[in-house]
């Protein structure tokens, strides 16, 4: 039994704007005070001290074939010492991180749950594999469908029936929690050397286009009413002028409604916010994707931030990958998956003084800033735009535009004509900054246990040194930074994991998955299923994971 | 007993049907329905030969391996992924240096990968759209037997519908089994694939009058018939083996070859993937990588993982005499490896955990005993092309699991370690 | 300067970065210097002898170190002489002063060396002045002479400096080379593969890529990344 005492609680969900109030733990979860017997808690004294839900990470590429192609490709990447063997595991990463140091970095800096945003079905097992390495977090994994054979087909045919018992059997079979949906319809144009351009492209050898792609699988992820909506990587990822695709498919979820959450996530958007017609007078388009986000109420997005620095792009969009290794002459790997979806890396990195990098930092946080704040995660589509450990310095910038405008001294001059961010006043309160990195994201996922800190939610806390009833966010943004890198403590399941950055107890968390089979006939689907995988090079028998092979799986049931 | 999966090859052909009263496997070919017949077996934990219990044998070679300045864990490659994090975990523990198989076979593919990234795809990406496969220093029709009914050469594939409508070219130093029934056979003087890959990228890139009339003993116009099929590929795949990583050029003659097909790609498709020997081999690579950062030569003397092949491979630290005890899983190290080397090892105390008797047994200070993946223990394997796929246990066994030895001795390690 | 001599014969490797800046300390100092004896952090003192003569900046490795690596990472002057073989990674890093090798070198000579000198009288084996795995720039200043034969891997991603071999060389001299001389005097195999600028001088027989063109110059390529790097014989 846990009793944080005297901290200053700020819980957007429940609607608590920094106030003093004492949390209490038993058995992992948060309590009512009359649950707990106060002589038997543990107590932590949080006067004066920032105390909110652990941090919730919906988009990162932590787990899975293309991590672990970017770290063996990587030994310079890998050659960081974060932490020497002893009573802990050892940890290694400069933005790519082992297993082990992506949880102890998680935790150290008070973030509890975080998801594989892309995981490719048939090596679902891998992605297991390293999830179920990763110490500290929760976390879940989404599997990718928008370039798989059968969804065409389902499509094709125009069978929404058919498409919903493949999604249900697909999330169960992956042991997935959503559906993804990945450039859809270009990585299997890249199997013939080429990519989609527009919506409407139609995708070779199949009768069906990324419109078609993305508002299908909406409608069968709406009438499954799965716990989170169609997570989408728009078309035309990386190329100047793509922000004009972003606002077409954003506008695919006119007409669908779900009173619990939003029915399209529109992931990382800096990387698709370019306006102009090349690299030579690529401009934002932030403001106008802001402005369609704003005007609607059923989508949300995530920034995908660029942070200066060393990254590596590593997405499932392969043509995507393919391009960037010609553009900059960097290394490339690429993994076309059976006939699924297809992955690519490529090492990246991004400088204050090169013009484009600019333009995407502040892009990033242009997004952040204009678009309302229950409607955008906090993210870096992390390592694509840098580390996650980052993610304080962006929760610092958007609080305050004095730290804005010193950064904004030292990027390339690019960015005044280019880009709003200079004139942006707007300074995010911590309420709104904390609804995008806790209860927001958790919002999105449909995970009711995480990013809040009400009764019957996960005891995930982080308490950090801030008093945010005496700090000037404007202008202490160097303190506030330093704050949130380190937690204070982070508390995981109601146990204290970490301590001022220091690692006091290795736990391992829980892996969620949706199981929506109930919902749906199996039955429908399971010929097309059958006949297909004469074109898999695995027996269907052998295909999925089974749940016992997890180490603490979590299953949530749709009913 | 449907869809066995079989733990001989990179292959990991998973159509296998196992008849449990005759006690046999059908549908596998030749190397793999060996694995699965009656063999010798290590009968129980041994010190110094003598027969002792599982927990004496464990508390033996804890003993060694906690006095050990240098302590070398090797194999790996032909047991399941839980065992393998054991491992790595347990090296770590130790300050000692983890390696594995592909140190001597396809470690050179893993350091053109860091040069260049590595452009590949899955075997069923081959199967349903491959209509050119180049066999390079590779022989499948000898080392993996089924790759060409199941993946690569007679594979009936989505848009390539079967072997009619697929060109097998085979590269390779002298007639193969697998040169015998491809439409091309490109003989070279063994030693020149880096020349010959370089005259192949001056070709397609259009640099043809700069190359002479012979590289590496094939004549120009071969090499410029064969960048023509390669040019007019609709999705062309290379599958490389130790023809070219354990000749002249190893590393490099990969690199090369990536930078071809990166080329390749600029106009039409092209994959690139190495022949991994081993059922796990993928898995003693990718296991290691995502828990400490290395694929192999890994050195954890400092309390963390430092990656070094010329160094820490498991062949470099025996010639230089780097190690002082050796703990060798699922491997025969003494068969195998260089003279001078298994000198070294010879003069170490050996832990060997294996299910079978072989050349390492003899010199082993302690042996203990394993189950057989696949037959005796369910486990996670990762085939030639990183697709996961979980083996059966199909029969009882009183045998330990590689994984469950592995866990009591870092048990006991961390214990006396703290 | 100090005279080191090892105690015994080691049953594992050694890892212990002494450069020169260890002759200014006191003999009770250095003796406490921690190399690392396997996994075991342990005291220079207690595998090594150490005698200190004058005030020189100056090592004298006086045994066989061929077991010994690291010596010399990331000196920036003064100077190490080994009296007998040394091991991996010697010179390491290097930016200043001068290391002899009277014996042979072990792999990894010079890595990514900015400025100094190296002369090995005996043998070297691979990666001669190379980039370290990884890394995309390798020898930018320096020279490094060796009086008898190296293996493969030599220069690799050089972008200035200077590298003599006075025997024979094996393969993938020069590879990715922007600038900087290589100068083999002996044969060696494969030779400037994706060479982009600098200059390969070869007295003996060597393995001409088919991605060059013959001009008055020499060589000229490697063609495959537009490379003007030139090859010439002497």
């Amino acid at each position: 039994m846990l009793w944080i005492k005297n901290g200053i609680v700020v819980d957007p969900k429940n609607k608590i704007n920094a106030e003093k109030m004492d949390i209490f733990v038993k058995n992992g979860k948060i309590v009512a005070e009359s649950d707990v017997k106060k002589e038997d808690c543990k107590i932590i004294d949080a006067s004066g001290k920032l105390v909110v839900a652990g941090g919730v990470d919906m988009h990162a590429h932590i787990a899975g074939s293309k991590i672990n192609t970017g770290r063996t490709m990587r030994p310079e990447e890998m050659r960081v010492v974060r932490n020497i063997a002893g009573k802990f595991r050892a940890t290694l990463g400069r933005v790519l991180l082992t297993a082990p140091a992506i949880g102890y970095e998680y935790a150290k800096m008070g973030y509890t749950t975080s998801f594989e945003a892309a995981q490719p079905p048939i090596g679902a097992l891998h992605t297991h594999e390293e999830l179920d390495s990763i110490p500290m977090i929760d976390k879940g994994a989404l599997p990718v469908f928008g370039n798989w054979h059968l969804v065409f087909k389902c499509i094709e045919e125009k069978n929404l029936e058919k498409l919903k018992a493949l999604v249900a059997w697909a999330i169960e079979r992956t042991k997935g929690f959503g559906v993804k949906v990945v450039n859809p319809g270009g990585v299997e144009a890249w199997m013939y050397g080429g990519n989609v351009k527009s919506l409407d492209d139609q995708v070779p050898g199949f009768n069906v286009t990324p419109r078609e792609i993305i508002t299908w699988l909406i409608r069968a992820n709406e009438e499954l009413g799965l716990p989170h909506s169609v997570h989408l990587h728009c078309n035309n990822l990386g190329v100047p002028g793509n922000y004009q695709t972003t606002i077409e498919s954003i506008k695919l979820a006119n007409g669908f409604r779900n009173p619990k959450r939003q029915v399209l996530h529109v992931t990382h958007v800096q990387f698709n916010a370019y306006a102009g017609s090349s690299w030579r007078d690529a401009a934002s388009g932030a403001a106008e994707i802001a402005k369609v986000v704003n005007s609607m109420d059923n989508v949300t997005i995530d920034m995908g931030a660029a942070i200066f620095g060393h990254a590596t792009a590593m997405t499932g969009d392969a043509p995507f990958q393919f391009s960037l290794h010609k553009l900059i002459g960097a290394r490339w790997s690429n993994k076309d998956t059976e006939v699924e979806t297809g992955a690519g890396i490529v090492p990246i990195g991004y400088l204050p003084s090169n013009p484009v990098h600019s333009l995407q930092w502040a892009i990033g946080l242009e997004l952040g800033l204009l678009v309302d704040s229950n409607k955008v995660v906090l993210t870096t589509d992390y390592p694509n735009g840098g580390p996650f450990t980052e993610y304080p310095y962006v929760m610092a910038m958007l609080m305050s535009k004095k730290m804005r405008e010193g950064e904004l001294k030292k990027v390339h001059q690019y960015v005044q004509k280019t880009t709003t961010l200079p004139s942006i006043d707007t300074e995010k309160t911590l309420y709104e900054v904390i609804h995008m990195t806790r209860s927001l994201p958790a919002k999105v996922l449909g995970l009711e246990n995480k990013g809040h800190l009400g009764v019957g939610a996960d005891a995930d806390i982080a308490i950090y040194n801030l008093n945010p009833l005496e700090t000037d966010f404007s202008n202490e943004f160097e303190k506030v930074y330093k704050s949130f890198k380190t937690a204070e403590y982070t508390i995981k399941g109601g146990e204290i994991i970490t301590k001022n950055g220091e690692l006091v107890k290795e736990v391992f968390g829980k892996t969620f998955w949706v199981d929506a089979r109930k919902k749906v006939d199996l039955e429908v689907i399971m010929p097309d299923i059958k006949e297909y995988f004469n074109y898999y090079s695995v027996q269907l028998g052998n295909y999925g994971v089974e749940e016992r092979w997890l180490k603490n799986p979590s299953r949530l049931e749709v009913v | 007993m449907q869809d066995i999966i079989c733990t001989f090859c990179g292959s990991v052909c998973d159509d296998g049907e196992y008849d449990l009263e005759k006690r046999k496997v059908k549908k596998f070919c030749k190397l793999g329905s060996s694995k699965f017949a009656e063999k010798e077996r290590i009968k129980a934990p041994m010190i110094d030969g003598k027969e002792v219990s599982y927990e004496e044998a464990i508390e033996k070679a804890v003993e060694i391996l906690v006095n050990a300045k240098k302590p070398l864990l090797y194999g790996w490659a032909s047991t399941a992924n839980e065992a393998i994090r054991v491992g790595v975990i347990l090296a770590e523990k130790l300050g000692g240096v983890y390696d594995q198989c592909a140190s001597v076979c396809h470690a050179p593919g893993t350091l053109a990968m860091i040069e260049e990234g590595l452009p590949g795809a899955t075997l069923g990406s081959v199967k349903n759209r491959a209509d050119v496969v180049i066999f390079w220093g590779s022989n499948p029709m000898e080392a993996h037997p089924r790759h060409g009914t199941r993946y690569s050469i007679s594979a009936k594939g989505l848009l390539v519908k079967d072997r009619k409508q697929r060109k097998i070219i085979v590269v390779d130093v002298r007639p193969t089994k697998t040169a015998k029934i491809a439409d091309m056979f490109v003989q070279i003087k063994p030693g020149y694939d880096y020349a010959i890959i370089s005259a192949l990228r001056a070709i397609i890139s259009g640099n043809a009058d700069v190359v002479p009339n012979e590289v590496g003993g094939v004549p120009k116009e071969k090499l410029v018939e064969l960048a023509e099929i390669m040019k007019k590929a609709k999705y062309g795949a290379i599958f490389y083996g130790l023809g070219v990583t354990q000749s002249r050029g190893r590393d490099r003659n990969i690199e090369n070859a990536i930078k071809l097909v990166q080329l390749l790609n600029r106009t039409t498709r092209w994959v690139i993937w190495p022949m991994r020997g081993h059922y796990n081999v993928v898995g003693a690579g990718e296991v290691p990588a995502w828990e400490v950062g290395y694929q192999y030569a890994i050195d954890f003397s400092r309390g963390y993982a430092r990656f070094s092949p010329a160094e820490f491979s498991a062949v470099e630290v025996l010639l230089r005499k780097d190690c002082d005890a050796a703990l060798i899983v699922a491997s025969d190290p003494v068969a195998h490896f260089p003279k001078m080397a298994v000198k070294h090892l010879k003069q170490i105390p050996v832990i060997q955990i294996d299910p079978f008797p072989n050349m390492t047994t003899l010199i082993a200070k302690v042996v203990i005993p394993s189950a057989v993946y696949g037959i005796e223990a369910e486990g996670t394997v990762y085939r030639m092309d990183c697709v996961p796929l979980r083996v059966k246990k199909i029969l009882e066994t009183n045998y330990w699991t590689d994984e469950k030895i592995l866990e009591e001795i870092l048990k006991r390690v961390e214990k006396l370690r703290g | 300067m100090l005279i080191i001599k090892p105690k015994k014969e080691f049953e594992v490797c050694i890892e212990a970065e002494l450069t020169p800046e260890l002759a200014m300390k006191s003999v009770e100092e250095v003796r406490k210097f921690k190399v690392y004896y396997g996994n075991r952090v342990v005291e220079l003192g207690e595998l090594f002898e150490v005698v200190k003569e004058g005030e020189d900046k100056k090592l004298v490795l006086d045994g066989d170190f061929g077991r010994v690596k690291w010596i010399g990472t990331r000196m920036v002057d003064g100077e190490i002489v080994v009296k007998g073989n040394v091991g991996a990674n010697c010179g390491a890093f290097m930016r200043g002063g001068r290391i002899v090798v009277e014996g042979n070198a072990d792999d990894w000579l010079g890595i990514e060396m900015a400025g100094g000198e190296i002369i090995v009288k005996g043998n070297a084996r691979n990666l001669v002045g190379c980039a370290y795995y990884g890394n995309a720039v390798g020898m930018t200043g320096g020279k490094i002479v060796i009086e008898g034969n190296a293996g493969n891997y030599i220069g690799e991603k050089m972008n200035g400096g200077e590298i003599v071999i006075k025997g024979n060389a094996g393969d993938f001299v020069g590879t990715e080379m922007r600038a900087g001389v290589i100068e083999i005097h002996g044969s060696c195999g494969f030779v400037g593969g994706d060479m982009r600028g600098g200059e390969i001088r070869i007295k003996g027989n060597f393995d001409l890529l088919p991605t060059f063109r013959k001009t008055e110059k020499g060589w000229v390529g490697d063609v495959n990344v537009k490379g003007e790097g030139v090859i010439k014989t002497f």
